[in-house]
């Protein structure tokens, strides 16, 4: 099964207050009347120009199998690796902000408009992410709906260029899930166009599919860590609904 | 109040138009256009990166600074020999092989030329061959390479490695920065500095660049 998402703007655009953490701006700190009208210029931008689209396929764990190795260059230990083959069910997505964003953004800065520009950045890579969450939503209420999960299951994605998983990973997932069906280039690099894009692998089950000790060989490097986090809000939603 | 005092002090407000008016007046009256830079423009660029790293303003004040910095700066430029805006040291900059994620890497080249370096942005998704034949060819002293991926650490060590098969290493030095990038990996693969953001970035490269 193959399924293209259109995405309610206002469903995944990130509140003020997320953006401006973002750019290292506590959501206690006492913000001028100038930067705020930044972010309102920025959302309003992005407003405009921003077509969010998505799609994602099912797809089984043998095919999966053969679509993670990518070109042979994974961390030994990469954590996609050891998550899914414990999952229930498997489905590979992507989605996009469209390019007139990331043109824009590019503009700003060619008009030395920076503080505008990395706003609208912001916005929209914020966005982009948010879109992979939605996505595993309608993902996980397909499922379901078919009955092949259950409502207590959680979906995470897990993509390319992180925790291990290659970047170089992305050739033979765009093989598979055919992402130009909604506009998604990759280049020789492997790097997606438009900027403003997300893919990887959608893992459905139980918590302990998703929970791992984040110390593998590339976890002391990595000063990300929202792997912590997610899992993090796995155990406090689990916590809360039991 | 002194004019270059006047100059520095809107480009800290952020204010371009004033910068802009202020650095024309400058120039009508006679001034040494090196001393309009570094006395007014880079000065008031200082205060901004030194009230930044101790947390007294937030990074699109930065910004705003920085692009009333370039809007006396373009008033300047034609001033200089050739165009040449005189400079701290040439540091060419990219966001390495595999990454397309630049936001990181222009804040910190948007940063350095405000401290007065001069900036040779290579963009992104750069191999490592070209940063090197690059700061070969500018004879830049800093190469300084940024990713947000967590799988691009090789095309960084590549870099240095192709700097030591030349004999480079020690002549053109090395700063790595972003979101998975770490002092301790810095030193692992053998690069000069690290920056942990933009502000700090600025202060590595002053480091190295023994400014």
């Amino acid at each position: 099964m193959k399924r293209k998402i259109q995405f309610d703007l206002e469903e995944i655009t990130p509140r003020r207050e997320a953006v401006l953490d973002h750019q290292g701006i506590p959501e206690d700190a006492e913000v001028p009347q100038r930067i705020l009208a930044i972010f309102e210029e920025a959302a309003t931008i992005f407003a405009d120009l921003a077509r969010p689209r998505g799609l994602f396929a099912d797809i089984n764990e043998v095919e999966f199998g053969e679509v993670f190795p990518g070109e042979g260059s994974n961390a030994a230990d990469a954590v996609v690796g050891n998550v899914f083959p414990k999952a229930n069910n498997l489905a590979l997505f992507a989605a996009t902000m469209g390019e007139e964003v990331s043109r824009a953004i590019a503009d700003l800065f060619d008009r030395n408009d920076f503080a505008l520009g990395v706003m609208l950045d912001a916005v929209a890579s914020m966005t982009a992410d948010r879109t992979s969450e939605v996505i595993a939503d309608h993902y996980h209420a397909d499922l379901v709906a078919e009955g092949r999960a259950a409502p207590a299951d959680h979906v995470l994605g897990y993509s390319p260029g992180y925790c291990g998983w290659h970047i170089t990973g992305q050739r033979k997932l765009f093989d598979y899930l055919t992402p130009a069906d909604i506009g998604i280039s990759l280049n020789d690099s492997c790097l997606m166009s438009p900027l403003k894009s997300v893919s990887g692998v959608l893992v459905s089950g139980g918590i302990d599919v998703h929970m791992f000790k984040a110390g593998y060989s590339y976890c002391p490097q990595c000063k990300n860590a929202s792997c912590v986090a997610r899992m993090e809000r796995l155990m406090a939603s689990e916590q809360g609904n039991a | 109040m002194d004019l270059l005092k006047e100059i520095s002090e809107a480009l800290q407000k952020g204010d371009d138009a004033k910068v802009g008016e202020l650095t024309k007046k400058a120039i009508d009256e006679g001034m040494v256009p090196k001393e309009i830079l570094d006395d007014g423009l880079i000065a008031g660029m200082d205060v901004i990166g030194k009230k930044f790293r101790d947390h007294e303003i937030f990074l699109p004040d930065v910004l705003l600074s920085a692009r009333a910095m370039y809007a006396g700066m373009d008033l300047l430029k034609p001033l200089f020999l050739q165009g040449e805006v005189p400079s701290l040291g040439k540091v060419v900059l990219g966001t390495v092989q595999g990454d397309l994620h630049d936001i990181g890497k222009n804040l910190v080249g948007i940063m350095l030329k405000g401290a007065g370096f001069e900036i040779v942005d290579l963009g992104k998704d750069v191999p490592p061959e070209v940063f090197v034949d690059t700061a070969e060819k500018e004879d830049a002293g800093i190469i300084g390479m940024s990713t947000l991926l967590t799988t691009t650490a090789p095309a960084m060590v590549r870099v240095i490695e192709i700097l030591k098969e030349r004999g480079l290493d020690g002549k053109i030095k090395t700063i790595v920065g972003g979101a998975p990038v770490s002092q301790n990996l810095a030193e692992e693969i053998g690069a000069d500095a690290y920056g942990y953001d933009a502000a700090n970035a600025v202060e590595s490269v002053k480091g190295i660049a023994g400014v």
